[in-house]
């Protein structure tokens, strides 16, 4: 019997063999990287806290506004991400909760006078429950179905509430206005939607490094194996939802009071869902830093395009187009491809 | 004159992961029942998988009958002569036993003669026939690699690859499936098999290769080869006596 | 209890309209798995093209049909050849090609926006406004002619993938991807041409629809959710599944929309996918899902 001729591994040599198989073993094995560049995440929060101090400088609204704004989308991005990135359910609808906490906190303060800023927990609760009950139903279909069933959602709140008088139909609610001093009013809301943003990634960056997160991230690949593997899918399913909507409807809550009206045709549009979606493919779906660095490129590229071209129609197109690059040449976003090939800085590694 | 098939040094990978296949090396000779054996991961799907198409090479070659049939399609493929049964057996759930072995006659032009063809196979195997109006997704495990494997007739290929036949089957009823590849030889038809159950597949075969760490380790005839002591050591589960 | 029948007509000359526009979408989704969340703008696109060959050539849109039919054919190839071609030999099939779908609805509804502007539309020929008058009955010829031709032209469609070969290897690669490969099948021509002939679908449906609903280019995300509905209630990529869930559909949809106002009449459709989802997950006609 003749050994294959251009084998390497020690012609016939059982030990040989398997020391072979061992040292494959470990190549295949993953690198991880150790200690996380905690220094870089403080810093940042602290030159974001410190960032209304310009106001003594100048009239810095602008800035405050875009970075809100901005807060609010990492925060809602990396919600969605813990259900479409670590779940791996698409979810095309999610806005839904930013409307019902929206709706919650701002049917309180029109009516009671009390401020989202002390209602918004419980206005996520609120969207945390409701996502709990629609998840039992419509997480216990794959894929496909499950992203139709989210449109579907949507578009049943939007219907609803632009009939629905007693939230104002397609006029909405108005909710009065702040009244401290221009340069400090948006002050409140800037470190609010800070604190959502923060609690929101940490909650990620927590579920991600804990056995739920890896009983997520198993599900994701092969419900079937997950299952008999003994994890509760649906349970898990079901919470990771209700954990994503929690962040969403607490966004939605502060939003809602800091824009002083919430009507249907902006916190229920598919955009805003889009957006999310978008956010976190082109910033890196499943990594933690993915939504941040998404969010803030989307913004970005929103802010200049309107700019040059103007809102409009072209706004749709533009987003559409970024979304079909990023899908055909980046699908793992741009934390994913530098993670990919070990090129990933170490304050963007948090995985 | 070359052998039947011939692949030599391929790599390959699923995606843009590792490679699993790293310099696997195979010959098959007509008419010859050759058995593929190695421990899980060693890369035996994925050179069948390569061979037939559904998986591009990263690296080598593969001939058959001298021609290089590496970055073709599979159906490019069948047309060639290769016949490929998947571990999952590839059938159409929602089509009629009939229906299927109809479709494994796709490539057939003359629709008379895949009629006819169609009737000779399900005289061979009775089972078939009596549920030939049945649908597959109904079938048990066996009478569905049955089926897969007398599907292979219609075509009537040069070589048919198995991948694992034996999977998940009742011990007659494996018995039954070596009793249908012995068919498929006394046709003309050369069988390329990979088994998990080495032992029934060695002894089986005529020829055997053993694929380990993506590579070709061990080529010989098979009855050579199950009495080799490091086989048995590495593969056959048996602790090797001190020489 | 004319008025029952007049409802039910309705519904059904409706429940024609719906399945065409929704057969397209299950024939794709069948063969390739990709959910084309495109497919609304695209049957837009067709009533786009009706549109514009009826106000400038004055071309009745039942003849702009198969017009539309072929341009979106065209555009269906092309946008398979470069969106959607390298997709399908990759692992992460599924998500990833639905989110493409999606971008490529941002895309068209925007450029259509762009173009168009957002004012309603629908073409006008004469037997839009028409309607036949049956004893107590009073059939809108709009919803009439839609229907019919609705009907006959998935009854082609039926007859295309029963009798001819190339329906035969589509319903193979429906059913069995790799398999159908294995025996011979392009698989990867076959995925482009039911891509093309799914969009080809949508712009005959859409070329019908323009006269039969006022459109602009947002109203796909209408469109969207009550197609994707359709198709998930009568099962995944099953044809008679969605042609039965349609007429069905449209039907209570017909009665709920005399009853109780036109708003809950779209509902019905969202809220009979939420049931679907409750009580049988796969649809009416669909596989069996393993685990909940």
């Amino acid at each position: 019997m003749k050994t294959a001729g251009r084998s390497a591994a020690g012609a016939g040599d059982v030990a040989a063999v398997v020391a072979a198989r061992r040292e494959m073993n470990q190549r295949l094995a993953s690198t991880r990287r150790e200690g996380r560049s905690w220094g870089f995440a403080i810093g940042c929060l602290l030159v974001l806290a410190a960032l209304p101090l310009l106001q003594f400088a100048g009239n810095f609204n602008y800035v405050l506004h875009m970075a809100l704004y901005t807060f609010m989308y990492i925060a809602m991005a990396s919600a969605w991400n813990i259900v479409g990135g670590y779940t791996g359910y698409i979810s095309l609808g999610h806005n839904v909760f930013f409307g019902i906490g929206g709706y919650f906190s701002g049917m309180i303060l029109a009516s009671a006078g009390i401020s989202t800023l002390i209602t918004a927990p419980a206005a996520g609760a609120v969207a945390a429950v409701f996502g709990f009950l629609v998840g039992l139903v419509t997480l216990r279909v794959r894929g496909p179905s499950f992203i139709i069933s989210s449109i579907a959602l949507l578009m049943i709140a939007r219907i609803l509430f632009d009939n629905w008088d007693y939230v104002g139909g397609s006029n909405g609610l108005s909710v009065p206005l702040s009244t401290l001093p221009v340069e400090w009013a948006k002050l409140p809301y800037f470190y609010a939607m800070l604190v959502i943003a923060v609690l929101s990634i940490a909650a990620s960056y927590r579920i991600k490094h804990s056995k739920f997160g890896l009983g997520l991230r198993a599900l994701s690949q092969d419900e079937v194996k997950a299952e008999s593997a003994g994890i509760n899918t649906k349970l898990y399913k079901v919470a990771a939802f209700a954990i994503s909507a929690f962040f969403v409807g607490m966004a939605g809550a502060v939003w809602g009071e800091y824009l002083t009206y919430i009507r249907p045709n902006i916190f229920l549009i598919i955009l805003v869902a889009a957006n999310m979606v978008l956010m976190c493919i082109l910033g890196g779906k499943g990594t933690v830093t993915g939504p941040i660095v998404g969010a803030i490129l989307l913004i970005a590229f929103n802010e200049f395009f309107v700019a040059y071209f103007g809102a409009s129609e072209l706004n749709i197109l533009g987003t559409g187009v970024i979304m079909l690059l990023a899908l055909m040449f980046f699908p793992l976003g741009i934390v994913g491809t530098l993670a990919r090939q070990g090129r990933l800085p170490r304050f963007l590694d948090w995985d | 004159m070359p052998e039947l098939l011939e692949v030599r040094d391929a790599v390959a990978g699923y995606g843009g992961g590792p490679a699993i296949l790293d310099g696997a090396a195979l010959t098959v000779r007509e008419g010859q029942i050759e058995c593929m054996i190695g421990p899980n991961g060693a890369g035996k799907s994925t050179l069948l998988k390569a061979i037939v198409g559904i998986l591009p090479l990263r690296k080598g070659e593969i001939r058959f009958r001298g021609e290089r049939i590496d970055g073709l399609q599979p159906h490019e493929i069948l047309r060639k002569g290769i016949c490929f049964v998947p571990q999952e057996r590839a059938l159409f759930p929602r089509m009629t036993v009939r229906e299927n072995l109809r479709m494994g006659g796709y490539v057939l032009e003359d629709r008379g003669e895949l009629e006819r063809r169609i009737d000779d196979v399900l005289g061979r195997f009775p089972i078939l026939r009596e549920r030939a109006s049945q649908l597959a997704g109904t079938l048990s495990g066996g009478q569905q690699q049955m089926l897969s494997m007398a599907r292979t007739l219609i075509v009537r290929p040069t070589l048919v690859m198995l991948d694992e036949p034996s999977l998940g089957l009742a011990p007659m009823i494996v018995v039954q499936m070596f009793e249908i590849i012995g068919m498929l030889r006394a046709e003309g038809i050369t069988v390329l098999l990979v088994e998990q159950n080495a032992l029934m597949g060695l002894r089986h075969a005529d020829w055997g290769v053993v694929l380990d760490l993506g590579r070709t380790l061990f080529e010989g005839p098979a009855a050579e080869i199950l009495a080799d002591p490091r086989i048995q050591d590495l593969y056959l589960g048996r602790r090797s006596r001190a020489a | 209890m004319s008025d029952a029948l007049q409802i039910l007509i309705l519904g059904i000359t409706l429940g024609g309209v719906y399945a065409l526009m929704a057969s397209g979408l299950t024939l794709i989704f069948g063969v390739m798995r990709i959910v084309n969340l495109a497919h609304p703008i695209m049957i837009i696109c067709g009533a786009y093209v009706a549109y514009w060959l009826f106000n400038l050539y004055r071309v009745d849109p039942i003849l702009a049909m198969p017009v539309a039919a072929v341009f979106m054919f065209g555009v269906g190839l092309v946008l398979y050849q470069l969106v959607f071609a390298k997709e399908a030999a990759s692992a992460k099939y599924s998500e990833m090609t639905v989110l493409l779908t999606f971008a490529v609805a941002l895309v068209l509804d925007g450029f259509l926006g762009a173009l168009f502007s957002n004012t309603q539309r629908v073409t006008t020929p004469p037997y839009a406004t028409d309607a036949i008058v049956i004893g107590d009955l009073f059939i809108p010829t709009a919803q009439l002619y839609a229907g019919l031709i609705s009907i006959a032209l998935i009854g082609a469609l039926v007859v295309f993938l029963q009798f001819t070969r190339m329906g035969y290897a589509i319903r193979a690669t429906t059913q069995n991807r790799t398999a159908a490969a294995l025996l011979g099948v392009n698989v990867g021509f076959i995925s482009l041409v039911t891509f093309a002939i799914g969009v080809a679908l949508a712009g005959a449906a859409g070329a019908l629809v323009s006269f039969v609903f006022s459109f602009f280019p947002a109203k796909h995300w209408e469109w969207i959710a009550v197609l994707m509905s359709l198709v998930v209630l009568g099962g995944m990529g099953k044809l008679m599944g969605t042609i039965v869930g349609a007429f069905a559909l449209s039907i209570v949809a017909a009665f709920v929309g005399t009853y109780a106002g036109a708003t809950w009449s779209t509902i019905t459709f969202f809220l009979a996918l939420f049931l679907v989802l409750l009580i049988r997950p796969q649809g009416l006609f669909g596989d069996p899902i393993e685990s909940a």
